[in-house]
């Protein structure tokens, strides 16, 4: 490849680098800055570096109880589905029953499907006339495992199916009953697999947006929800909304940074794994 | 296996419970509540057959919401994949920094949409937003409502949803290209193609199989936009800021509606649209998957 071609080629990787960072770049800028200077000076260096966006949205963000409320959520309910999930996937992979081909494709369905379907029916199930939940946490923890489903059951089962046969007859043959050949064979093999399925529903849930603004109050809020509620009140001072921004976005990029070869499957796989 | 006959759904058991009640009862719920008439959240449902489907027949709302899922679809088919693909490519060949820009590409990936559709809604500020102070720079008397004016909205939404998405397919099809032999370029080259047939003969048609993949998702995707319209196009009027998704929990969920009947019937149209798009594409996947199953 000539010279200039290479030269053409990293310049233009570089335009695309600009229009995917700069924002970024600009929005944390925006929360060092004083809003005056904001407001003259968009895209200069911040003229005073300034904490007090910060500050304030330590004082009134709430952000504190809405991480620990999506934490707790996305922890729980991602363990949970995981469970579900690997259990199904290993009668899928390795037993024999009557409507198992149907039953895996009703599963897959479910990924195909837009969530907003099933909006109106779960704020039914979940109001007073129904289990009562709507407001808590546990409303969400319902769909959110719900709906995390298809996706882990097809790549647990993908990779149950993947198994050397050889070693899960040899644990049957030495009498491992099925919940031992699962359990001590199948799951420790299958971690690669697990670590995937857990990244990408946990990552779903920590940023889903539309259960949690149907069916949360405003009593109990995920993160997404304290950040959208900040933004309505803060509307018209963008340093503290980029601040805020900024508190919600810097962990994950760091979690990001630290393991993106992980995140980078985990978010690609379902797609790639046909 | 020893298993008795049970075992299987035992395993089956609490997947089975919480996909049933979380999913699969929502939906049959959903038909069953298109069925009725419900004025507000504090009225009463009254039967009424399937006017709610005549109604909406007739919703300009309705069409324009579809239409509007139809034009982003469009959007990312012919804008976003070329230019992933064309990103990857780029990338295939010995590039400084190839990692940094991997994984720059990628980041929009993990954050929430809700912070997206934040950074954005600054970006397409008319005063002193990112994109006015860039073009006052030439321009100074320059403003321009991105956001509010109807008919350009849906437009600087579906470059926030490139600026999200790009990176995820210029992924894709790096993985793509990553399985396509050495050998093929070299023989190529030695042959005295040229770069820009090796790209045209060789590179674009072994990337079919995943532009296929990225096609598929970005089909069966746009009708899951939600979040970055709802949150973007707030202050427009209903004709020109609605997709499916938010058009049903607006009609749903905004003050003073609570129309469950329609809205549901809204959904369930939702759901077969869905249904229709999918079942063809994903048939082949479908088979496959199946047969995977039935060999021992």
């Amino acid at each position: 490849m000539s010279k200039t071609a290479t030269i053409l080629r990293h310049i233009l990787l570089l335009l695309f680098l600009l229009f995917t960072a700069y924002p970024l770049v600009w929005m944390a800028l925006c929360a060092f800055r004083t809003e005056g200077d904001a407001q003259a000076h968009p895209l200069a260096l911040p003229s005073k570096w300034v904490l007090d966006n910060l500050q304030a949205v330590f004082r009134d963000g709430g952000f504190g109880s809405a991480y620990l409320n999506s934490l707790l959520l996305c922890v729980a309910s991602v363990i949970v589905a995981v469970a579900f999930a690997a259990l199904a996937a290993f009668a899928f992979s390795q037993m024999r029953f009557p409507g198992r081909n149907l039953l895996f494709v009703l599963f897959l369905l479910g990924m195909m499907i837009p969530i907003h379907v099933t909006l109106i029916p779960l704020n039914q199930l979940m109001g007073s006339s129904g289990l009562g939940l709507k407001g808590s946490l546990l409303a969400l923890a319902g769909p959110y495992i719900g709906f995390a489903l298809p996706v882990s059951i097809l790549i647990l089962r993908n990779a149950f199916n993947a198994l050397p046969r050889d070693l899960l007859d040899a644990a049957r043959v030495d009498g491992c009953t099925a919940w031992g050949v699962f359990w001590n064979v199948a799951l420790p093999l299958s971690r690669p697999s697990l670590a995937t399925v857990f990244i990408f529903n946990f990552l779903t849930m920590w940023n889903e947006y539309a259960f949690a603004l149907t069916l949360l109050g405003p009593g109990v809020r995920t993160l997404p929800l304290a950040l959208n509620d900040f933004k309505g009140e803060h509307d018209i001072l963008i340093t503290q909304t980029s601040a805020a921004l900024l508190l919600v976005v810097i962990p994950l990029i760091l979690v990001y940074l630290f393991a993106q070869k992980q995140i980078i499957r985990g978010l690609t796989a379902g797609a790639v794994k046909e | 296996m020893h298993t008795r006959k049970y075992t299987p759904w035992l395993f089956l058991l609490p997947a089975l419970l919480a996909y049933g009640l979380f999913v699969l009862w929502p939906i049959v719920n959903s038909f069953q509540m298109s069925l009725f008439h419900w004025d507000g959240p504090m009225s009463s449902p009254a039967f009424y057959g399937l006017r709610n489907y005549s109604e909406l027949l007739h919703d300009k709302v309705f069409w324009y919401s579809l239409w509007h899922n139809l034009l982003l679809l469009v959007g990312s088919l012919a804008i976003q994949l070329p230019l992933a693909a064309f990103l990857a490519i780029l990338l295939h060949y010995p590039t400084w920094g190839r990692t940094v820009f991997r994984t720059a590409f990628f980041a929009p990936m993990i954050m929430p949409t809700v912070a997206i559709a934040i950074l954005w809604q600054y970006i397409y500020e008319p005063g002193n937003g990112l994109l006015t102070a860039l073009i006052q720079l030439v321009k100074p008397d320059f403003e321009f409502a991105w956001l509010a004016t109807p008919g350009w909205s849906l437009l600087w939404i579906f470059v926030t949803i490139c600026w999200q998405y790009t990176g995820f397919h210029t992924v894709l099809f790096m993985a793509g290209l990553s399985g396509i032999p050495n050998d093929y370029f070299e023989a190529a080259r030695i042959d005295g193609a040229s770069e820009w047939q090796i790209c045209w003969h060789i590179i674009l048609p072994l990337l079919k199989p995943t532009a296929i993949v990225s096609a598929t998702l970005s089909i069966v995707g746009s009708l899951k936009y939600f979040d970055l319209v709802y949150m973007m196009s707030g202050g427009l009027p209903a004709e020109s800021r609605e997709v499916l998704a938010t058009y049903i929990y607006r009609l749903a969920f905004d003050q003073g509606q609570g129309r469950f009947g329609y809205g549901s019937a809204a959904a369930v149209l939702l759901f077969l649209t869905a249904l229709l798009v999918v079942i063809p594409l994903q048939s082949r996947r479908l088979r496959s998957g199946l047969k995977e199953e039935t060999a021992p």
